[in-house]
């Protein structure tokens, strides 16, 4: 089914390593997805596993260590410092005398390649090309309203603000733009002289859409946009993101850590544990047939309205040394069945499809 | 359920000055919570469910202002006692979980330091009070027999003086044999985490100063010698010997060779302190009375038996009769100085409600009856009725805030007719004034005066029961219950608390709230831990005073699924384990599902729905738990969620009738006319709306809940 979509973004191996003293922290490492034209994607995962990370390297928020990004076909980001740790690795490796000095330059001037060819990527992609506009199309929903909305700002200047920066001139149509905006995150045209702090949470959060829906962007990245707001105006902000995504013909990356309201918006959902994918399906699938045990562990922690089932709910813990064994061999992403794919080794992927088949009969 | 009530919220209401205006945060709620219960508050933010748990824990912001109202809390009124008191409460007896674990733990002080601070504080204060409510408890208790019998001769004076002399130094003395067990089984505590990391450390090969590990050892297990916890024999002595001489080896001394000993010293700890503990009430009146018996030869049931039977037959029976007639006496006392004061208070009543008073008599009034409401209590009753023990302080008050308002009232008129004049003549000339005619805040005399009547009826009906419940008085009981606390006092004067056993308890509680190598965390500072591990030490910090009453402030909402369910089942844990009674409050229904016995759903400053956690979940009545429930997703969910329209109201102009009518899609004509009573469904179960009204319309509840509450049913079946 997944075929015949259009691909809008790829992500491919993405790596994002924080230098932390001497060592790397791998916060996202060798994450892969594509997210496909007009579907909600959604990641989850707990706090620290990486998620919001790999919004915001999307969006080259952060220069990426390694992997690119593409979108619409064409790379977007690329890694360098993976390339140039590899240039690195083969000098010292020659100096041991592990490689020959052939494979060294072979190696050296694969990388370089690479390293050229990413350079050219970034140059052509970078904010300074103000010829390109493609860039806009790609927006973020921060998670905190308050934090990410400027407290000196109008609503009307903050909305517009992407417009002016793309070089419109003309008053009267950003004027009118934002109007459209207001209204259509369910706000009026009033509240477009106002200041942030004048509205509650979730008029607030209404902005940030506003400020990433106003221009026309093709891919918002919401970073847990409900998060930090109450049950009822979670429930506002979900129906106007479905909304928009509808009326507008959105794609979604939704982060978020609130499993049951990922399930709702979702078409397909991705789960992340430290910085790797581990299961990746649609959203029922996934629900119905987890198969990798964090994912089993994150099901059973959900919270239901219901108190005798809450009461005697078993929950599931996850301890990666108990479960997995990786010693003979590692783990890679693999396809269970179409759609669903687990970070496993061939034994488990055996054990899951077994599984699968059994629960298919 | 144990119907024991902890603590009682009654009429609250607390409102904030603002430059705007005056904010109503919480109007007129009231419940009750019991010993060992779950209360959950759900409510939006802004629905005063915060400003309630900060009332509770006396801690609210310098603008608020308290209305009315009262929370009851062992015989006091939390709303009208001193800072000073207060301080005896605030975490000892109530303790709080706040929703940001970072904001309420000191980022520059380790966790360890953070933990053991309060219980060293604690311990030194508490022998104080300890030692002083003995003394008077027991002195009391002499007085009340004397006085009991008159005709007690001098002889019989001094038997009943002998008695409570008798009675006092064993306790005293039973206190001392447990601070010697207490200090040697804090040693051996302590000693069992220290053997058990350095045998860790030496089998993984680590690199450590083995020579003083080894003499703190040697150390810590010479002093957890004692008759009931490592008891002084042929193979512990050896043990302890060879310690010794591994430690006389200095820096030389090697791992290899240490690690038998080490392990046969971590069995033995394991087995003393697996030991049961002796009665040491019973045993030390033994003790007292043979102070050169040997009882270390006996296993410690048989011990306690015997000591129990040996207090029963010399000396405890005997005192408990005595006591008994004491008991009586004074609650006779107490019955008589009732029934006495009861038409004195009707004079009072009538005389208030008749509205003509004036100042000079009613504080007569106040004075008079203060005084004697004050000696009908009997003093010798463990358990404080709270009507009693408050009625001082709420009578006084009472009286003051009406002949204030008597005084200001005027003065405020006149302030606010000048002020409308100036602002009136500004609007005449057809400008927009640049300041805000501030409303006048009138003080209500009728309520004030109602409040007065209100609070002297309480008494009276207090006084009532209790007269017509004399005949089941039960003195025993009764003085079982003096002995008990007793008991308890006596106790408490031991309770020894240095840094290092601090930090054997801090550790163990580490443990419990599930952080791993806790030895280790209890050196480090809170940015290292993560989120879910911080609210945990923050649990850890709240329970290290063993509170009674735990107030968790959305403790989950910053955290994510798997550690939410984490910290609830700990806390749940906690609460069986401790029958702790715990108000809860989230904004998210669905966390409180597996926590609450109760739910009070709050909305606009009121409780508009309260019931068993059933009922709420599965026969929700008021529109508002329906738009709650039907606002959050579940895993099935796939029409369009309901959510609420509009924002919850500006509490400065609270709106006319029900607050949630003008987001509510039920609304009656009536609601936006007049508020809606709380109506009973079921005894437990109340809800404030009209659509329960016998003549209002049959409204059902949304779809989407209906439905998922038949298919919850389904699945369970």
């Amino acid at each position: 089914m997944a075929e015949n979509k259009e691909v809008l973004l790829k992500v491919d191996h993405l790596q994002q390593y924080f230098r932390l003293g001497k060592r790397d922290l791998k916060a996202v490492d060798g994450v892969s997805f594509d997210i496909y034209k007009g579907e909600v994607f959604g990641l989850v995962g707990e706090s620290g596993c990486g998620k919001t990370t790999t919004g915001r390297s999307i969006i080259r928020l952060y220069d990426i260590t390694g992997g690119s990004v593409y979108y619409k076909g064409e790379r977007i980001c690329a890694g360098i410092r993976s390339y140039q740790d590899a240039i690195k690795q083969a000098r010292k490796d020659l100096k041991e005398g592990k490689i020959s000095k052939e494979e060294c330059e072979e190696i050296v001037a694969k990388n370089r390649v690479e390293i050229k060819a990413a350079r050219a990527d970034h140059k052509k992609w970078s904010r300074k090309n103000k010829d390109n506009k493609l860039i806009n199309e790609i927006q973020m929903i921060f998670q905190d309203p308050i934090a990410s909305l400027d407290p000196r700002m109008t609503v009307r200047d903050i909305i517009a603000e992407g417009l002016i920066i793309r070089g419109i001139k003309d008053k009267e149509y950003i004027d009118q733009q934002v109007y459209k905006m207001l209204e259509m995150v369910g706000l009026v045209q009033e509240h477009a002289s106002r200041y942030p702090h004048e509205f509650s949470g979730g008029q607030r959060q209404r902005i940030g859409i506003a400020r990433a829906v106003i221009m026309n962007p093709e891919l918002i990245i919401a970073d847990e946009p409900i998060s930090a707001l109450d049950v009822s105006i979670q429930a506002q902000v979900i129906n106007l993101l479905n909304d928009l995504s509808e009326k507008m013909g959105l794609t979604i990356l939704f982060i978020a850590h609130d499993l049951a309201v990922v399930k709702y918006f979702s078409h397909r959902i991705a789960v992340m544990y430290f910085g790797k994918i581990v299961e990746l399906g649609t959203s029922d699938e996934l629900f119905a047939h987890p198969f990798h045990p964090y994912t089993r562990s994150l099901l059973s922690a959900i919270p239901l309205p219901d108190p005798i089932t809450e009461k005697n709910r078993k929950r599931v813990t996850y301890n990666p040394i108990l479960d997995h064994d990786y010693s003979v061999e590692g783990p890679s992403m693999r396809e269970i069945y179409p759609g669903h794919f687990v970070y496993c080794n061939t034994e488990e992927f055996n054990k899951y499809r077994a599984e699968y088949e059994g629960k298919a009969e | 359920m144990n119907k024991d009530v902890k603590l009682s919220v009654n009429n609250l209401k607390i409102s904030f000055r603002t430059d705007a205006g005056k904010v109503q945060a919480v109007r007129n709620i009231s419940f009750d919570l019991h010993k060992g219960e779950t209360l959950a508050i759900v409510g939006e933010s802004g629905s005063g469910k915060s400003v309630t748990s900060k009332a509770i824990m006396g801690i609210l912001a310098g603008n608020s202002i308290v209305e009315g109202g009262e929370i009851l809390y062992d015989g006091q009124d939390l709303l009208k006692i001193s800072e000073e008191d207060y301080h005896k409460i605030r975490g000892d007896k109530i303790a709080m979980i706040f929703q940001d674990p970072m904001s309420s733990l000191n980022p520059i002080m380790k966790v360890g330091r953070q933990l053991t601070e309060a219980m060293i504080l604690k311990a030194k204060t508490g022998t104080k009070n300890a030692r002083y409510e003995f003394n008077t408890k027991l002195k009391l208790l002499g007085e009340v027999i004397n006085a009991a019998d008159e005709n007690l001769g001098v002889d019989n004076k001094s038997v009943v003086a002998e008695k409570l002399k008798i009675f006092d130094s064993f306790c005293i003395a039973s206190t001392k044999v447990e601070g010697a067990f207490n200090d040697a089984y804090g040693n051996a505590t302590q000693l069992e985490v220290e053997i058990d990391n350095l045998i860790r450390f030496l089998e993984l090969k680590r690199k450590i100063e083995l020579d003083d590990e080894l003499k703190s050892i040697a150390k810590s297990f010479n002093e957890a010698f004692n008759p009931y916890v490592v008891v002084h024999n042929q193979a512990n002595d050896d043990c302890l010997a060879r310690l010794v001489a591994f430690v006389k080896q200095g820096k030389k001394v090697d791992g290899e060779e240490v690690l038998p000993t080490l392990k046969e010293a971590l069995a033995i700890i394991k087995e003393a302190l697996a030991k049961d503990k002796p009665n040491f009430f019973t045993l030390g009146y033994y003790l007292y009375c043979n102070p050169n018996a040997d009882v270390t030869t006996l296993a410690v049931n048989e011990l306690n038996q015997m000591t129990r039977q040996y207090l029963d037959n010399n000396f405890m029976i005997d005192f408990i009769r005595t006591a008994e007639k004491g008991v009586l006496y004074s609650h006779k006392l107490s019955i008589e100085a009732k029934k006495a004061l009861l038409p004195e208070l009707r004079v009072a009543i009538d005389y208030f409600k008749s509205g003509d008073i004036d100042q000079k008599t009613s504080e007569k009034f106040v004075k008079d009856l203060n005084a004697k409401v004050d000696k009908a209590i009997d003093r010798l009753s463990v358990k404080k009725n709270s009507t009693e023990y408050v009625f001082h302080t709420a009578f006084e008050t009472a009286v003051k805030e009406y002949f204030d308002g008597i005084k200001k009232n005027p003065v405020e008129e006149k302030i606010y007719l000048k002020n409308k004049k100036k602002y009136d003549a500004i609007v005449a000339k057809g400008q927009e004034p640049d300041w805000v005619l501030k409303p006048q805040v009138i003080v209500d005399l009728d309520l004030k005066l109602a409040n007065i009547c209100r609070v002297i009826e309480k008494l009276c009906a207090s006084y009532e029961m209790d007269i017509a419940n004399t005949n089941v008085f039960d003195a025993n009981a009764h003085v079982i219950e003096i002995i008990d606390f007793l008991k308890e006092q006596a106790s408490r004067l031991v309770v020894k608390m240095n840094d290092r056993i601090a930090k054997a308890k801090a550790i163990k509680l580490l443990e419990e709230v599930g952080i791993p190598e806790p030895a280790t965390r209890f050196n480090q500072y809170p940015f290292e831990f993560s989120g879910g591990m911080r609210q945990r030490i923050v649990i850890a910090i709240a329970l290290s005073a063993n509170p009674d009453i735990l107030i968790c402030d959305e403790p989950t909402t910053a955290l994510d699924v798997t550690i939410q369910a984490q910290i609830l089942e700990l806390i749940n844990n906690i609460k069986r384990e401790r029958s702790l009674s715990v108000i809860f409050i989230t904004h998210n229904l669905g966390v409180v599902a597996n926590m609450a016995d109760r739910i009070a759903v709050m909305y606009a400053g009121k409780i508009v729905e309260h019931g068993t956690a059933e009922e709420i979940f599965y026969e929700p009545a008021h529109p508002y738990t329906w738009a709650l429930l039907s606002s959050m997703p579940d895993l099935e969910t796939t029409e369009k969620l309901e959510s609420i329209p509009g924002t919850p109201p500006n509490m400065i102009y609270p709106p006319k009738g029900d607050a949630f009518a003008a987001r509510n899609k039920y609304a009656l004509e009536i609601d936006f006319e007049l508020e809606p009573p709380l109506f009973e469904i079921t005894p437990t179960h109340y809800a404030a709306t009209w659509l329960l009204h016998p003549n209002a319309p049959k409204v059902e509840m949304p779809a989407i809940i209906k439905a998922r509450i038949a298919r919850m049913t389904k699945e369970r079946k």
